[in-house]
């Protein structure tokens, strides 16, 4: 391992944006995220910065269970945020669409069909210190060592 | 007269102010933004159309999923209006209890709308101060119905558990905690002078306007309109509510009125736990057939459900009224109309607190 990939895994593992996409919740979930925020979970100690701006976000945070407008812009919204990126599913509804999938619903879950999942953290809602741990957990697998399994992936070609 | 526009500005759905999608569409001249107009639909679920046709018990569920912010009250709605058609009564001790709990709902719902708004305006320090009372809060909601949000607290008959002395005595002591430390946080937003720039004066709904519109909740109270559905239960005014009402009509007023309705919960929460007595906390009944319109004030102002359930037990129509409706139409069409600044659109949006899952459900 270089010099550099180490400085990069050392300043990814204490930065880390997020972004949190509501995609049809109740705005439960979104309220447990922001209670993270709060001095007393106080996500920001963790190196985790809620910018909610998709464009230099690294995790993206997806409440709800996918709503018809959402199904085409999620995916676009999922091009624009930049290398490396990762998804956490806050909630039961992008797993399973919760109590909403019933006869007549307007959402389509899971959320997985439209764009890569990472990992999910299930409850309706999850406490606000399964998602802090859930955000790092699974950022800590993605980001290390990341342009190491790139090149592996592209058979050498780095970009 | 031609309409002279630089640029339609849009901003959301993804926004940092925004805790849900929504999209408001400015048309500006220069930095003076003329008309807004919001475009929602990005969390549009259906739970009406899939209430139809279910039995009772999982509508109680349903219903609590209409909004996470403010579940406590759309249980408290629902469960009412199901207790109206059967004629089930409920011991004093459950409605004590039931206002407790709504009371708590109801001060960390207005401590998140206000942090949502001093962070809206960049005060963090403020906002985050409020972020960390709301947890005090929500410590209090935990204790008494053993989760944080969508708590079922609240079922046919009563309430389903009962508050132990030794809760009720930490409840108490949390009220004493969020009263100290609001007076300080109402003093810095007082009298803070950038605070009051970018609030006084500033997203000014007028008389007119108001009336016309069927504005709710505490964006109504800061216009001095009268409206609150409190004012119907006797219980309300034994446990010392009373109507709070501002004048001003700007963003100012509106966050004032939230803190001052603060207090007030506060006090109320206070009174209904000298209140108990010892008792039942839960009734039987049968459920019946009927219909009912019911209104209950929920954080945002008035809340009515109207629902119609057959013999069989089954939800055969239900319509949801919430209290964001009106406030964000108010909010978009009368409140950012010919504001001075772009930046002053997202407060003046945030200071009607608009509950997006509420509105589209």
């Amino acid at each position: 391992m270089t010099v550099l990939q180490k400085l990069k895994n050392a300043v990814r593992k204490r930065s880390i944006h997020v972004c949190y996409v509501n995609t049809g919740s109740c705005n439960g979930c979104d309220i447990e995220i922001l209670a993270c925020l709060a001095p007393k979970y106080d996500i920001e100690q963790y190196g985790i910065y809620v910018h909610n701006n998709p464009r230099e976000a690294d995790v993206i945070l997806v409440t709800g269970g996918m709503s018809t407008q959402w199904l085409d812009k999620l995916p676009d919204l999922w091009d624009r945020v930049p290398e490396p990126k990762a998804v956490v599913t806050i909630g039961n509804c992008p797993i399973s669409g919760c109590v909403f999938n019933r006869p007549g619903k307007l959402i389509d879950p899971p959320v997985s069909k439209y764009i890569p999942v990472t990992a999910a953290v299930p409850g309706c809602p999850p406490r606000p210190s399964e998602i802090i741990s859930a955000i790092l957990g699974a950022a800590d697998i993605l980001f290390k060592d990341y342009e190491i399994h790139q090149k592996e992936k592209k058979g050498g070609s780095h970009k | 007269m031609k309409k002279v526009v630089d640029v339609s500005l849009p901003i959301g759905p993804i926004h940092p102010c925004f805790k849900e999608p929504c999209r408001i569409k400015c048309e500006t001249s220069g930095e003076r933004v003329l008309t807004t107009e919001v475009e929602l639909g990005y969390v549009k679920k259906g739970i009406e159309k899939i209430m139809i046709g279910r039995p009772w018990q999982e509508t109680i569920f349903l219903a609590e999923r209409v909004c996470g912010i403010c579940s406590v009250v759309h249980n408290t709605v629902i469960v009412e209006a199901l207790e109206e058609i059967s004629g089930i009564t409920v011991s004093r001790r459950a409605k004590i209890l039931r206002i407790i709990l709504n009371e708590l709902d109801r001060i960390q719902s207005h401590l998140l709308a206000n942090y949502s708004y001093c962070y809206t305006i960049e005060h963090e320090t403020l906002a985050m101060y409020l972020l960390n009372l709301r947890e005090t809060a929500m410590d209090s909601i935990e204790m008494m119905t053993g989760t944080r949000v969508m708590s079922a607290y609240i079922v046919p008959g009563g309430v389903r558990e009962d508050l132990s002395d030794e809760n009720a005595a930490k409840i108490l002591e949390a009220t004493y905690t969020l009263e100290t430390e609001l007076k300080r946080y109402v003093k810095m937003f007082e009298t803070g002078p950038m605070i009051a720039l970018r609030s006084k004066g500033i997203g000014v709904l007028s008389a007119e306007d108001a009336l016309a519109s069927g504005v709710v909740g505490p964006t109504a109270r800061a216009n001095g309109l009268p409206r609150d559905a409190r004012e119907a239960d006797p219980l309300y005014h034994e446990l010392g509510w009373h109507m709070i009402l501002r004048t001003e009509s700007d963003n100012f007023a509106r966050i004032m009125l939230r803190f001052q309705e603060l207090f007030q919960s506060v006090n109320i929460i206070r009174n209904g736990l000298a209140a108990l007595e010892p008792g039942k906390i839960r009734n039987g009944g049968e459920m019946k057939a009927g219909r009912v319109k019911h209104t209950v004030e929920a954080p945002r102002g008035d809340l009515t459900y109207d629902i119609e359930i057959d013999s069989a037990g089954q939800v055969v129509f239900v319509s949801i009224q919430t209290p964001s409706i009106p406030n964000i139409e108010v909010a978009s069409h009368a409140m950012m109309k010919n504001l001075a600044s772009v930046a002053d659109v997202t407060s003046t949006f945030i200071s009607a607190d608009p509950c997006i899952a509420c509105a589209e459900r």
